[in-house]
């Protein structure tokens, strides 16, 4: 039976694949475009259920990380002529100038300086709870953005980043999604899974069960950290430019919103409101524009899709207050149950 | 042997005491009781011997060694483990789930070989399962591995937290009212598998209790509690009989003559 699922699984990924393919044959740019953001809002709202969601942290840095990871990439993948007609106000710090790397490692190196800058948030902020540690994080993440605006050096501060190597295709978004997708997935359902979910359900009763919640909080958060900073460089390879107020709170609102309509402690909820979210604000686009209704003649006012968009996330709030999947998962199991006669099979461990 | 040692324990919030001067000695293999009216601090002792509050005065030890100030999941680490008396079951998991959680912190396998499911992982991920099942067999519990811990009845909750206690390896456990609620056919079961598992784990046992019938059944001893001061300590016997005891729980007698 576990075989069979995991053939499924892989059949799946293959088809999923073959979608892609298709995709990037057909698709206009415009849609090529929308399709990729979708996939890496996946890696950045699994990177933050990861924190929020699982492990029952309220944080609100996770624009900060993203911001450190999409400037780290831009910086090791711009060629030299770039990074010279950029920093015109002040040239850019040695060895950065010079500084290259393949797309690849630049997006490791992203995910891991997001996981240390994480590691250092982290340690001090996870010793508050609740609303205190949303509103320390997110001080955090806009130290952060400042700190960028005013490294003329390193990030050509306030002026951003311009003509960044458009790297990121839909194989490499969807690739690390779904590398995302299996690793954070493997590391929910191994113990320290576990151990983070039981830190969300009651920390008291998790301490005395022996989990130490500093040591696993810090985990999660830096695990999130380095996730989000790959989306991060992801995304500014696939914008092409980059700048300090790319990473206002907006930003981290928007997966924050992914992950509340999806389910907090869903991944599958996760996958798929990141492609609701985006999808649907794109095709939301038309309020914005003048309409006409019979002889009635609606002009357009910027940011009506906004108002909708919100009104319809707060029906969802109030309606289905746990999100599309709540803390379940889409799972082979889930599908065969509820396609076949039979009760549901006590103790879903069993495989 | 002696287990674990409170030396001249006192527990001051502000201008509250809530302990006084409490002094407890465990044995290997000892089942010891703590009541005394509601409020009178039993609760807080639990605490501080866990690592909740560090006690504003007084020693711990545990096996010989010092451990005042430390945090509760090391010592749940050294093999004290305990339930709560409103019951703290992590809710929205499966059964299972909460039992084999107790096994993490013996867990010796880091976070990348958990997630990339490297040998050493997989080998204890299996040993944890094996024992976790075997735990909830011995508590009654196999059927209803797959449920929500918030959907068993009462009974069962009290039976899963202390399987999840025991999860832990403990030497000691401790039980903030394991009969809390519960009517006398449970009671009394209860306190046959308190004593059972004693004997199967090589426990000792501490525990807060009001259900007398629970506590002169099995208790070797009992400490008594009011107003955060140790007013007698003795067998059951003993403790039946003390006129302190007596004047605690039921008043003082007038003298209308």
């Amino acid at each position: 039976m576990k075989q069979k699922k995991t053939l499924l699984t892989v059949i799946t990924i293959f088809v999923l694949f073959a979608l892609v393919y298709l995709a990037d044959q057909t698709l206009d740019p415009y849609k090529m475009r929308i399709l990729n953001l979708c996939a890496i809002y996946v890696v950045l709202g699994l990177s933050m259920n990861l924190i929020n969601g699982f492990t029952g942290l309220f944080s609100l840095g996770h624009a900060g990380f993203m911001a450190v990871g999409a400037y780290t990439t831009a910086i090791l993948t711009m060629p030299d002529v770039v990074k010279g007609q950029n920093f015109f106000m002040a040239p850019m710090m040695k060895p950065l100038d010079t500084a290259h790397v393949p797309f690849f490692l630049a997006l490791l190196i992203s995910g891991i300086l997001a996981g240390v800058v994480g590691y250092l948030i982290g340690a001090p902020a996870l010793r508050l709870r609740g609303d205190y540690l949303a509103i320390a994080t997110l001080g955090f993440a806009e130290i952060i953005r400042v700190v960028f605006t005013n490294m003329q050096s390193v990030t050509n501060g306030a002026l951003g980043l311009k003509g960044i190597p458009v790297s990121a295709n839909i194989w490499w978004t969807f690739g690390v999604a779904l590398v995302t997708v299996l690793v954070i997935g493997s590391l929910i359902n191994s113990s320290y899974g576990r151990a983070f979910k039981a830190i969300r359900e009651d920390e008291i009763a998790a301490e005395s069960m022996g989990i130490n919640l500093f040591k696993h909080k810090v985990l999660a958060f830096t695990i999130g950290a380095f996730f989000a900073g790959i989306g991060g460089g992801l995304l500014g390879s696939l914008l092409g430019t980059i700048d300090p107020l790319m990473f206002r709170f907006f930003l981290t609102f928007n997966v924050l919103l992914i992950i509340i309509l999806g389910g907090m402690g869903s991944i599958t909820g996760t996958i798929i409101s990141a492609f609701i979210i985006t999808i649907g604000g794109e095709l939301l686009r038309f309020l914005d524009e003048s309409m006409t209704i019979g002889n009635l003649v609606i002009p357009g006012i910027s940011g009506m899709r906004m108002v909708v968009f919100s009104a319809l996330l707060m029906i969802v709030v109030l309606f289905f207050n746990r999100g599309i999947m709540g803390t379940k998962e889409l799972s082979w199991d889930s599908f065969f149950n509820k396609f076949s006669k039979k009760p549901l099979a006590k103790g879903g461990n069993k495989q | 042997m002696k287990l674990l040692k409170v030396e001249n324990v006192s527990m001051i919030f502000g201008g509250l005491t809530a302990v006084k001067e409490f002094n407890l000695e465990l044995n290997q293999g000892e089942i010891v009781a703590l009541i005394g009216p509601n409020g009178a601090g039993k609760t807080t002792a639990f605490n501080v011997i866990t690592g909740v509050y560090t006690p504003t005065i007084g020693h711990i030890s545990y096996k010989g060694k010092e451990i005042t100030g430390q945090r509760p999941d090391q010592i749940t680490k050294l093999g004290i483990a305990r339930t709560f008396q409103n019951i703290r079951l992590f809710k929205e998991l499966s059964v299972l789930d909460n039992v084999l959680i107790a096994n993490h912190l013996h867990l010796k396998s880091n976070f990348l070989e958990a997630t990339f499911k490297l040998p050493r992982y997989r080998r204890e991920e299996k040993e944890i399962l094996e024992k976790s099942l075997n735990l909830l067999e011995k508590v009654g519990l196999q059927d209803a591995q797959g449920e929500k811990a918030s959907s068993l009845p009462y009974g069962k909750q009290r039976r899963l937290e202390i399987a999840r206690a025991l999860a832990t390896n403990p030497a000691i456990l401790l039980l903030d009212e394991p009969a809390a609620g519960m009517n006398p056919k449970e009671t009394d079961d209860l306190t046959e598998f308190i004593r059972q598992i004693r004997d199967e784990f090589q426990l000792s046992i501490f525990m807060i209790e009001h259900h007398m019938q629970v506590v002169m059944g099995i208790s070797d001893r009992i400490c008594v509690f009011d107003y955060g001061v140790t007013i007698a300590e003795g067998n059951p016997y003993e403790i039946q009989n003390n006129q302190k005891v007596i004047e605690a729980y039921l008043g003082v007698a007038e003298d209308y003559a």
